[in-house]
Parts: structure tokens; C-alpha cells; sequence
């Protein structure tokens, strides 16, 4: 493709998880950093400014969290976690302090090339700022911000205010997951605990009314513990051995 | 326990040593010579109280203050000590000896006691670890073996040989991840008294993420999912649920032979959530139904057909739903198919405004 290519920092301290990533990355046509240590992370990140990084929590010298907030305190580069099977907590930590997505460990490479797609098409999105125009479409769900309308199939499907505002929360962010408490700060603008009740009670009703069945015709992906996730625009659920950049 | 005053033995030391002293003095009160009788009563006394209380000193104290007891207020001379009488000084010591022997009797048993449990979950320990060990040989030899003859033969082998065995060596390794997640999911429950924290976790939400994580790894398997219309939360740790259920439908995909609908329900009774899952397969021997869910495998079927063995996949979802509070029953006819079920406790839903307010 392009001769611009992505420019991917991974920091990762295992050696044989880096070589696979890195060769991953070359074969999907992105440019790999390589740094195994946190402190060697933020001197590539300073010197190569990437475009996105991926970031395993474990590192040898410090707390992977801290390369989140040293780079956070400037910049706005999506970050996605690699993480070992660790609690709800360590997620929902990692996140709020400005990752935009994590993948657990061990993990497919569609899954990673999915995340890091999403994670690359968000940050263009969120530059432009401002509220969204035009329309959304994910499948068979399409959001129409201007008319504050959500169809499935065609179909015009009535939810409420909050409803519609999670809904279209959501899919400003789609492919990404957002906490329950990044969500009710967003809609209700609290965070007392009973909120996030509130939160899945509303989503309940969504999912009924967009005609989900849990397992099958999912727009909003569970995170169970951590918070919700709206399907991406191309689709999470594709098989990603085809995965060509087409966009 | 330790760090922690002792007040239960305190309790039988005062009560005992108060009821002798009660009984002696009603005697006394009845028959108005008391010098034989209060011994023997404050012996029994002292034996009853190292019998019920941990360790030696409650018993020794019990006799101590026993001995001081008759000496001052049921022997001559009346309410004076005497120690110079051999009587006195003899069932003093008998009374000493008495509680001692039964200290130490009583301790003895409550060591053997422990050690015996011990032992016992020594064992079961040993039982999951060997089957664990068995179970992770078998994938690790395969993805040995196919890595090894890709990187040896990588020329002459064809295009279509090498894909089948690194599809082989990811499949064994998707396996590998499902055991290790088990083992986590066991430390994570592992000693009996901490039980697991538990988060509200809504049901829809729980089976949704199930049945998505399933089909990736299955896609060809249909499940018929039946749930309740109603909003249920239930408090659980919802990655060690996932696990149970994920354990539970992949057992009778791989288990199950000739299975042809697999069903996933989930209805309330009561304050309960019940969760079920049925497959129409091949069904379970009755003797193996038995000890389905302790983990020991039967000796001679060990290596069963060459699939996985199921047995650690069931013993960690019976040890998660134990650590939960609830229950998991099999019920399984051979040839027409097995159900195995559980239930956890339900949180009471406080009708609240569940509407919006525009």
C-alpha cells in the first residue's frame, strides 16, 4: 500500500511474543518499534513518535500503567494493553487511565489486528472533535446523528433519550471499550454506584429493542465487569486472515 | 482463631467449675457432710473442661482452682486452707493428674483429626495435579512434535502438511489455554474459608459473553438458548461463572458422542437462578456419574479414547460453585443424554425506577 506506513511501537519484555508481533505487524503492512523495557519505551516513543503503541502491563523495570500516564500527560496516541488474565480491576484501571483497548493474553493475531485497527481509526475520529456528523453504519445498525435516529435493517427502531444517548456514546468510540463509569459520567454525568444499574437496566431494553439475542446479532459486544464495547464499523466478528486495510 | 481471645474456653472453665461448686453445696445443703463427695464432683468437673477445651492450661487451671476450692470450703477445717493434710494433698493431685491425662488425650484426637483432613486434601491435590499433568503432556507432545517436523522437513513438506500441523498446534494450544484457566480459576477459589468476590453481574450479560467466547472457539456447534424475559441480577464472580459454563458446553461438545441438540436454560425458582445444561448425547456410565465432579479419574479408563480427560474441568466447576454457596447435581442416562445443573442465589431486585425520566 501507501508508503506511510503506521508506525507501531510494542513494548513487551518476552522475546518470542515481540518477534511474533513484530512479524505480524510487517505482514499487515504497519512499521514496528521494538522496545522490551518501559523506560526504553518512552525513549523510542519521544524519538519515533508512533502512531499507536502496544503495551504489555508486565515489563521488567516498571509498572506498564506508568508509560500510560507519562505519555497521557501529552499525548493523545491510542495505547492497547496486552494483558495476562488478571482481574476486571487491572482492566478498568488500565483504561480509565487513557488506554483505549486491551486484549488478553494469549491472544489471537485477527484479534489484535482488529483492536489495532479500531484503536488507529478512533484517534483519526476524536482529532476532528466536536459532535459527530452524518451517519454511522456497523452491519445492520445504523445511526443517523443529525436526525437522532437509530435503524436496524432499514428498520426505525424508538428508544428513549438515554437510550439513543448511549447508543450513539457508543458508537462515537465503536471498537473500543468503554467503562461503566466512563459511560454514566457521559450520559448521566455521575458516578454514585447505583448508576451503573441504572446503565445495564438501559441496556437491557437496547439490546431487546435492537433485536439482540445473547450470543447472535450483537451491535454492543459485553465486557463483562469492564463496561461495553459497540461493534466497529467493519465488523469485529470477520474472519481477519483477509485482513487487507480498507479504508 | 489465634490472636483472638479465647473466650469459649473461658466459658466452659467458668461454667463447669460454677456447676461444681453449685452441685457441691446443694449436696452439702441436703446431706449436710460433703468431705468425699466434693472431690469426685470437682474431678469431673476438671475433666469436662479439658475434654472441651483446646490445649492444656483451661484443664490444669480448672484442677488448680478445684483442688483450692474443696480444700477451702468443703474440708476441715472450713473456709481456711490446709495443706497439711495428706487427704487434701492427694486428691489435689489426683484431680491434676485427671485433667492432664485428659488434655492430652483430647488434643491428641483433635491433631489426629486435622491430619487427617489434611491428608485428605493432600490427596485431592495430588489427584488434580496428576490429572493435570497427564492432560497437559498429551497437547504439549503434539505441538512438540508437529513444530519440530515443520522446522526439520520445512522443504520437503507440502503446503497443505505444513497448515495441517500448525492448525494442529494451534488447536492443542487453545486447549492448553482453556487448562491453564482452569488451574487459575482453582487459585483463585483455592482455600475453602475465603470464599469468592462476588460483583452483580446481569444474567442476559453473563450468557451473552458465554455463548459469544464459545462460538468463536466452536462455530459450528448450535446451542438453544432459553432464558428468563425478567431482569436478573445475580452477585458472582463472573469470570469463574463464565468458566463453569464454558467447561460445562465444551464437555458436551467433546464428550457427548451422537449429541444432536445441546440446550443452555436458565429459570428462577424462588430467590434462585437455575442453570442448566442438556445434551441428547451418548450419556455417562453410572459408575463414573458418581465421581464426576471429585476429580479422580477411574484408574483403569484413565487416558479415555484418547480426548482430554474431563475430569479436572468438572471437579474446578463443582469447587466454583461450592465457593458460590450453590450446588451442582448430573443427571445423565446412558444413551439418551445428560443434564448437569446448578443454581446460585438470585439478588433481591428493589423495584426501582427502572424508567426513564423524560
Amino acid at each position: 500500500m501507501s508508503n506511510n506506513k503506521f508506525k507501531v511501537l510494542v513494548v513487551e519484555d518476552e522475546a518470542n511474543i515481540c518477534s511474533f508481533i513484530e512479524t505480524l505487524l510487517e505482514t499487515n503492512g504497519y512499521q514496528a518499534l521494538v522496545a522490551h523495557t518501559c523506560s526504553m519505551g518512552l525513549t523510542l516513543f519521544a524519538s519515533h513518535n508512533p502512531d499507536l503503541v502496544i503495551l504489555d502491563l508486565g515489563l521488567p523495570d516498571r509498572d506498564g500503567l506508568e508509560l500510560i500516564r507519562t505519555v497521557r500527560q501529552k499525548y493523545m496516541t491510542p495505547i492497547v494493553v496486552l494483558s495476562a488474565r488478571t482481574t476486571e480491576q487491572d482492566k478498568i484501571e488500565a483504561l480509565d487511565l487513557g488506554a483505549n483497548d486491551y486484549v488478553t493474553k494469549p491472544f489471537g493475531t485477527g484479534e489484535l489486528m482488529a483492536r489495532v485497527r479500531a484503536a488507529l481509526r478512533v484517534n483519526r475520529y476524536s482529532t476532528a472533535g466536536s459532535l459527530p456528523t452524518g451517519t454511522f453504519t456497523a452491519q445492520d445498525l445504523e445511526i443517523n446523528y443529525e436526525r437522532r435516529k437509530v435503524f436496524v435493517a432499514g428498520q426505525e427502531i424508538k428508544l428513549t433519550q438515554t437510550e439513543y444517548n448511549i447508543v450513539a456514546f457508543l458508537s462515537e468510540h465503536a471498537g473500543r471499550v468503554m467503562t461503566y463509569a466512563a459511560i454514566v459520567r457521559a450520559i448521566w454525568g455521575d458516578t454514585d454506584c447505583g448508576s451503573t444499574k441504572k446503565l445495564q437496566v438501559n441496556m437491557a431494553n437496547i439490546r431487546k429493542k435492537l433485536g439482540s439475542r445473547p450470543g447472535s446479532n450483537n451491535y454492543i459486544l459485553n465486557e463483562l465487569g469492564v463496561g461495553y464495547r459497540m461493534i466497529d464499523e467493519d465488523g469485529d466478528s470477520k474472519p481477519l486472515d483477509l485482513a487487507a486495510e480498507e479504508h | 482463631m489465634k490472636g483472638k481471645f479465647p473466650w469459649k474456653d473461658m466459658l466452659v472453665l467458668g461454667g463447669a467449675l460454677a456447676a461444681a461448686i453449685a452441685g457441691v453445696a446443694a449436696i452439702q445443703a441436703v446431706s449436710g457432710r460433703i468431705d468425699g463427695v466434693a472431690s469426685m464432683v470437682f474431678v469431673l468437673a476438671a475433666f469436662f473442661v479439658s475434654m472441651y477445651t483446646e490445649g492444656y492450661l483451661w484443664g490444669v487451671a480448672a484442677s488448680v482452682i478445684g483442688m483450692l476450692a474443696v480444700n477451702f470450703a468443703f474440708r476441715s477445717p472450713y473456709f481456711a486452707f490446709n495443706f497439711t493434710l495428706p487427704e487434701n494433698l492427694f486428691s489435689g493431685a489426683v484431680m491434676l493428674v485427671v485433667s492432664i491425662m485428659t488434655s492430652t488425650l483430647t488434643t491428641r484426637v483433635k491433631k489426629q483429626e486435622q491430619l487427617r483432613m489434611e491428608s485428605e486434601t493432600e490427596k485431592m491435590r495430588a489427584n488434580l495435579l496428576r490429572a493435570v499433568s497427564h492432560d497437559l503432556r498429551t497437547p504439549l507432545t503434539s505441538i512438540y512434535g508437529a513444530c519440530s517436523t515443520v522446522i526439520e522437513n520445512y522443504d520437503s513438506l507440502g503446503r497443505e502438511q505444513k497448515l495441517k500441523l500448525l492448525g494442529e498446534v494451534c488447536e492443542d494450544a487453545q486447549w492448553l489455554n482453556r487448562m491453564v484457566e482452569n488451574l487459575l480459576s482453582v487459585t483463585r477459589i483455592d482455600s475453602e474459608k475465603v470464599s469468592v468476590k462476588k460483583t452483580p453481574t446481569v444474567l442476559e450479560e453473563l450468557i451473552d459473553a458465554v455463548l459469544v467466547k464459545f462460538k468463536k472457539t466452536h462455530p459450528g456447534v448450535n446451542i438453544n438458548v432459553e432464558l428468563p424475559d425478567d431482569f436478573i441480577v445475580i452477585p458472582m464472580d463472573s469470570m469463574l461463572i463464565r468458566q463453569v459454563l464454558t467447561n460445562l458446553l465444551e464437555n458436551a461438545v467433546l464428550h457427548a458422542e451422537g449429541m444432536t441438540k445441546l440446550t443452555l436454560r436458565v429459570f428462577t425458582l424462588g430467590d434462585r437462578a437455575v442453570f442448566e445444561v442438556a445434551d441428547n448425547g451418548c450419556g455417562i456410565p453410572k459408575e463414573r456419574l458418581r465421581t464426576l465432579f471429585t476429580g479422580t479419574l477411574p484408574s483403569e479408563s484413565g487416558a479415555d479414547s484418547g480426548k482430554h480427560g474431563m475430569g479436572i474441568g468438572l471437579s474446578v466447576c463443582a469447587a466454583i460453585i461450592k465457593a458460590h454457596g450453590g450446588e451442582i447435581k448430573a443427571e445423565s442416562k446412558p444413551g439418551e443424554g445428560t443434564t448437569i445443573r446448578f443454581w446460585l442465589e438470585t439478588e433481591e431486585i428493589e423495584t426501582e425506577e427502572t424508567e426513564d425520566e423524560q
